[in-house]
């Protein structure tokens, strides 16, 4: 099995095309130029991807990866746990498939944090980082600190003509770059990946113009753009920015990476079948293809995981089945490509839910204690860290938090968890917040 | 990987610095090593107590003292007592942990700090043989610091060793150098030494280094002009404020751009004062007018333009925070009027920041309450318009010494008193701000009362009578207050010059000092005089010929950001960019919730959702911090600006502008599209060039208009002010 060319054979294919770009183009020399650097830059780093499914809402993990079966029928719920393809782990019987690849990743069992709000606690999910008192959850973004994707992009910066980070289907609330600037912001895809005709907007100009159109377009901007590489852009930053962004949005536009990446009709429908028919399944695939062309990190924002009332219909008609056909056919695909190695993904939602069912037939918010799961980008697989207690109330054993989850992606992308990012005022703010990355699982 | 070393935060430390000659060693009297004047410094020199080692929230690795010291008697109980006392060992000095982890004679994240037997081992050794004493009684104080030079013009790599003295209470001078913590505020021009030697970079300007001890702030200014022959002179001014700046770019042998020309400046400054583009007919009118003073009168008219209310008041909300999700509709609504009548009636900025200082009664009839609503906790009210009115920043102080400024906990904490009476009563469904009682506040760590005191003045017995506000905004507002006026008359200047003589705006502080004082003076002066009329230090500033300059640089200038040598090119704020694409194709754009028409600077909303306006940085407002609008670049933006579907339709709209143009001739249509978006008249060469445009595809002229059109809206030139 071919385990890592991939990327490296990415980053010097986009690397020539880029180059080949701003030769040809002469009037995005500048733009080029200096993204031609940063590739160069880029390709020297390591060159693991990262996918972020987030299940908002809050995952039931005691009904799925951390069941309980001798618990009190107050608190075991109505799933059976049955065996996985690795001896000793047992998981729900609504995830078959999903044990079917519990080789490829693991479970952190005894995952806690202080917080059972989902405003705050998707913050601390996402950054790492506790919100303040002043934290307001009702803005998107309402990031005090940046996001995972964020401190990635803003660290590795782009491999090429795509983006670093990209959000999808929607901007998670908690997904953008707080004082990293717009630099580090993600590219977010704003539609449904899911939906018949979806598309990426603006990704593609609007309908009536057409390739054509959009050349001469192009070609007379070129003739009009009288600051493009003038000794006044040359000396005005913020014009050069534009100039580089500008440069990247038509490699983007123009990009065959891109153009395949988002273009999941040309995906084998057998394998879309597979992912399965909807937002989750599509979203998984499409942060596949996205990863496959260079994004560094790409987080899914997928909702609807709290539930509150009558949840064991629901998680066994709806969510689970989606779930289990979207992962372990992530899994799976990457694993078949090769890309498994150099693509960490990780599963959870903002907490788990009460050990306790409640009088609705569902479970609330529980932070004290859940399940964490993930695998790929250098994650030895089939293994369980940590334990909960009987109930699943709260860690047996080594308590994890959100802090040592940031430390743990961060060093496995290269990126050191004992960096410094600095706020527009200068002050320096740590990547983690005390971190601890956890070895157990490398 | 690297992530088990601790590789970022500690700076290079020194390695060679064990053989210093003895003498040196006997900086204090004999025997009189404490904690407080000889182990503090150390311990803030070797970054102990910083934000990324054992100064955070939580420590590292169990031992955890106040952030930069703010706390040394903790910070000594710590040391002394805590982890039952195995961090110093009195009998044997050379075994205590603090010792050896310092010196990495036994693992240390952070490092080997010093050197077994150097200088500043022999101190720590010393305190711990002398039972590690907290003070010594009777001991000078300091009473001022000095750094030697103050200040020196320099050339390309060259090197400065500095000397940091303290001067002590009974007179007596002491040579600190070597206990002191350096900064430099711009290491591209100069970096500092952990041991105060400064070398300048390849980069021409200025850089304050910072040196602190023991709480004491002294700067040196590294001035590094442009290398090679002295440009000429330039004698021409407009005002009195290009005599500073020109003074100034003879010091950094620094010449300024030209002067720009009509068309440029008719763009600049309209989009400064009123935030929009000239229409075709004003681009027309400046441009064929022959007048003497036609650039002043330009002025005179924008400033009177309910335009120019709208767009200084978005401006303000910002400050202000006039924040939907936290007020409500009606109540933000109210509050943005009233910012925009001040503008409107040009009312004073002292009276301005007053009127709101002093708000209280019903709401609904003293709309500048609503800050106080906005800003919940008397500590953020302090805070937040110790940034917007003073420009000075103290929320560091909350918990801790501000680490680049003199401000203190108890500063922090004097400011918050004036602010505590401020509550709110509900009567008949309408919320009035009261005033009330006589709350005590206390120093968060001493419990030490607190009075209410300004910053840099001396606190009073007891709180002011009455409504403390009144008293804070007296002292904020006189002509005397070292900072408000000051400020207003930078922020003005910044918002002309894209940069602010002090920058960050709102960051004034010793260790972050004006790129230009006598210029940053004479603003100031100059708005004392006009009574705090903001229109007219505008009047002053359009007019001067530093405003006036062209963004094309020479070759003395082209890498100069400090000194306004030339314009910079600055893009245009969401609401203008959105008010501008609408202007050119001629489409307004439709907002919910407000009145049709209504232009994007006119919102006083500013969580009205909108892809346009979120993604060219409108703030969110949840900081009074100008840095929260971003005018940064993106891919997204990129994108929307060449692909969007909404642009199209305004592009191709029945209605719009292209729609009149079609059955003009090829050149009134370039004339015209060039004027509404660049308030020019083509040249020669771009004329041709559309032409030849237009005219290869006059099967699809509509098309060709529209793709014309579409190219000018992508231009750098259109996107920013330039």
């Amino acid at each position: 099995m071919n385990t890592s060319p991939f990327c490296d054979g990415l980053s010097r294919r986009s690397f020539l095309r880029v180059g080949a770009a701003s030769t040809l183009g002469a009037q995005f020399s500048l733009g080029g130029l200096l993204q031609a650097e940063s590739a160069v830059k880029t390709a020297t780093r390591g060159d693991v991807s990262f996918i972020f499914v987030f299940l908002r809402g809050g995952l039931s993990t005691i009904d799925t990866f951390d069941m309980k079966p001798d618990a009190p029928d107050t608190i075991r719920g109505e799933f059976k746990p049955v065996r996985t393809k690795v001896p000793g782990i047992h998981i729900c019987d609504q995830l078959p498939r999903i044990g079917g690849v519990m080789d490829q990743f693991s479970l952190i069992r005894s995952f806690t944090h202080q917080n059972a709000g989902h405003g705050h606690a998707d913050h601390y999910m996402m950054t790492g980082y506790h919100p303040t008192a002043a934290f307001n959850g009702s803005l998107t973004p309402n990031n005090e600190h940046p996001c995972m994707g964020s401190v990635i992009a803003s660290k590795l910066g782009a491999r090429g003509s795509i983006p670093p980070y990209v959000c999808l289907p929607t901007l998670h609330p908690s997904g953008s770059s707080a004082y990293l600037g717009p630099n580090a912001a993600p590219f977010t895809i704003e539609a449904d990946p899911n939906s018949p005709g979806f598309q990426v907007p603006d990704l593609m100009p609007p309908l009536s113009i057409d390739a054509q159109r959009l050349e001469d377009r192009r070609g007379l901007l070129s003739k009009v753009d009288r600051f493009q590489c003038s000794i006044e852009q040359k000396a005005n930053a913020a014009a050069r920015d534009l100039g580089v962004f500008s440069q990247r949005a038509v490699s983007l536009m123009t990009s065959k990476e891109a153009k395949q990446a988002f273009n999941l009709q040309a995906e084998d429908e057998k394998l879309r079948d597979a992912y399965g028919r909807n937002t989750l399944g599509q979203s998984c695939l499409m942060a596949r293809r996205l990863v496959e062309s260079g994004v560094r990190c790409v987080t899914i924002e997928h909702q609807n995981w709290d539930t509150h009332y009558g949840q064991f219909p629901t998680l066994k008609d709806d969510l689970l089945p989606k779930l289990d056909n979207a992962i372990s056919t992530l899994f799976t695909d990457l694993r078949q490509r090769g890309m498994l190695k150099k693509t960490l993904v990780v599963i959870t939602g903002e907490f788990g839910r009460t050990p306790k069912i409640s009088k609705e037939g569902g479970r609330d918010h529980w932070s004290r204690c859940f399940t964490v799961a993930l695998g790929g980008g250098g994650i030895q697989g089939g293994r369980v860290v940590g334990q909960s207690d009987k109930i699943a109330s709260d860690p047996a054993d080594s308590p994890y938090g959100p802090e040592d989850l940031c430390a743990t992606v961060y060093s496995l992308l290269g990126i050191s968890p004992h960096d410094e990012m600095h706020t527009p005022e200068g002050r320096p703010v740590m990547l983690t917040n005390n971190g601890r990355v956890i070895k157990e699982l490398i | 990987m690297t992530y088990g070393k601790f590789v970022s935060r500690p700076p290079v430390v020194c390695r060679v610095r064990f053989l210093f000659p003895l003498c040196l060693l006997v900086a204090t009297p004999l025997g009189a090593v404490d904690y407080v004047r000889d182990v503090l410094p150390l311990m803030s020199r070797f970054g102990c107590n910083g934000s990324a080692c054992h100064g955070k929230a939580e420590g590292q690795n169990g031992f955890k003292i106040s952030i930069f010291g703010a706390d040394p008697a903790a910070d000594h109980e710590a040391i002394t007592r805590q982890s039952r006392g195995r961090r110093i060992m009195l009998t044997a000095p050379e075994h205590s942990l603090l010792l050896r982890k310092a010196a990495g004679e036994v693992p240390h994240a952070g490092g080997s700090r010093m050197k077994t037997g150097s200088r500043e081992y022999t101190i720590l050794r010393d305190w711990v043989a002398q039972g590690a004493p907290f003070a010594t009684e009777g001991r000078a104080e300091i009473a001022s610091l000095t750094v030697e030079p103050v200040e020196r013009v320099m050339t390309f790599g060259q090197k400065q060793p500095l000397r940091v003295k303290a001067v002590l209470s009974d007179g007596t001078e002491q040579d600190v150098t070597w206990l002191t913590q350096f900064q430099s505020n711009d290491s591209a021009i100069a970096e500092v030494s952990e041991r105060g030697e400064v070398t300048t970079g390849s980069a021409v300007g200025q850089a304050a280094v910072m040196a602190r001890y023991l709480g004491r702030i002294a700067i040196f200014h590294a001035i590094v002009p442009r290398p090679g022959e002295a440009v000429a002179a330039r004698a021409e001014t407009f005002n009195e404020l290009d005599e500073h700046v020109q003074a100034k770019l003879r010091k950094m042998n620094l010449q300024a751009s030209a002067v720009a020309d009509d068309a440029t400046f008719l763009r600049r400054v309209t989009l400064d004062l009123i935030g929009r583009l000239p229409t075709v007919n004003e681009a027309r009118a400046f441009l064929q007018s022959t007048a003497q003073d036609k650039r002043a009168r330009l002025v005179d008219a924008l400033l009177d333009k309910p335009e120019f209310a709208d767009f200084w008041a978005l401006k303000w909300a910002d400050l202000l925070r006039v924040d939907r999700l936290v007020l409500d509709h009606h109540a933000a609504h109210d509050y943005h009027s009233w910012i925009r009548t001040a503008v409107a009636e040009n009312r004073p900025l002292d009276v301005f920041a007053r009127d709101l200082l002093t708000a209280q009664g019903p709401l609904e009839e003293q709309p500048a309450g609503y800050f106080f609503k906005v800003a919940k906790k008397p500590g953020e009210m302090a805070a937040s318009l110790s940034q917007v009115f003073l420009g000075v920043r103290i929320n560091c102080a909350e918990c801790h010494q501000h680490p680049t400024d003199r401000w203190t906990q108890r500063d922090y904490h004097g400011m918050r008193a004036f602010f505590e009476q401020v509550s709110y009563k509900k009567a008949g469904g309408a919320e009035a701000l009261i005033i009330q009682g006589n709350p005590q506040v206390k120093h968060p760590r001493t419990k030490e009362v607190v009075q209410p005191y300004a910053l840099g003045t001396t606190m009073p017995e007891s709180a002011p009578d009455g409504d403390r506000r009144a008293a804070l905004a007296q002292w904020m507002t006189a002509p005397e207050n070292p900072w408000f006026a000051r400020n207003m008359a930078n922020r003005l200047w910044a918002h002309f010059m894209g940069r602010g003589v002090v920058e960050p705006v709102d960051d004034f502080r010793a260790t972050n000092p004006p790129s230009n004082p006598a210029l940053l003076d004479a603003l100031t002066r100059r708005l004392i005089e006009q009574k705090f009329d903001a229109r007219a230090l505008i009047r002053l500033i359009t007019a001067s010929l530093t405003y006036q300059l062209s963004a094309t640089p020479n070759t003395t200038n082209e890498n100069d950001t400090q000194n306004f040598s030339r314009a910079v090119f600055r893009r245009l704020p969401a609401e203008s960019l959105l008010d501008a694409v609408c202007d050119v194709t001629g489409v307004p754009e439709k907002f919910s919730g407000v009145p049709a028409n209504t232009r994007a600077v006119e919102l006083w909303d500013s969580q009205q959702q909108h892809y346009f306006l979120k993604l060219f940085g409108r703030p969110s407002r949840t900081t009074p911090c100008v840095c929260e609008r971003s005018t940064g670049a993106s891919i997204s933006q990129a994108l929307h600006l060449m692909n969007s579907p909404n642009l199209q339709n305004k592009l191709a709209h029945a209605g719009g502008r292209l729609t009149q143009l079609v059955s003009m001739s090829d050149a009134q249509i370039i004339e015209e599209l060039w004027l509404v978006c660049f308030s020019r008249f083509p040249d020669e060469t771009e004329r041709q060039q559309a032409m030849e445009h237009l005219s290869t595809r006059q099967d699809k002229r509509r098309q060709s208009i529209e793709d014309l059109a579409w190219s000018l809206l992508n231009t750098v030139e259109f996107v920013f002010n330039h």
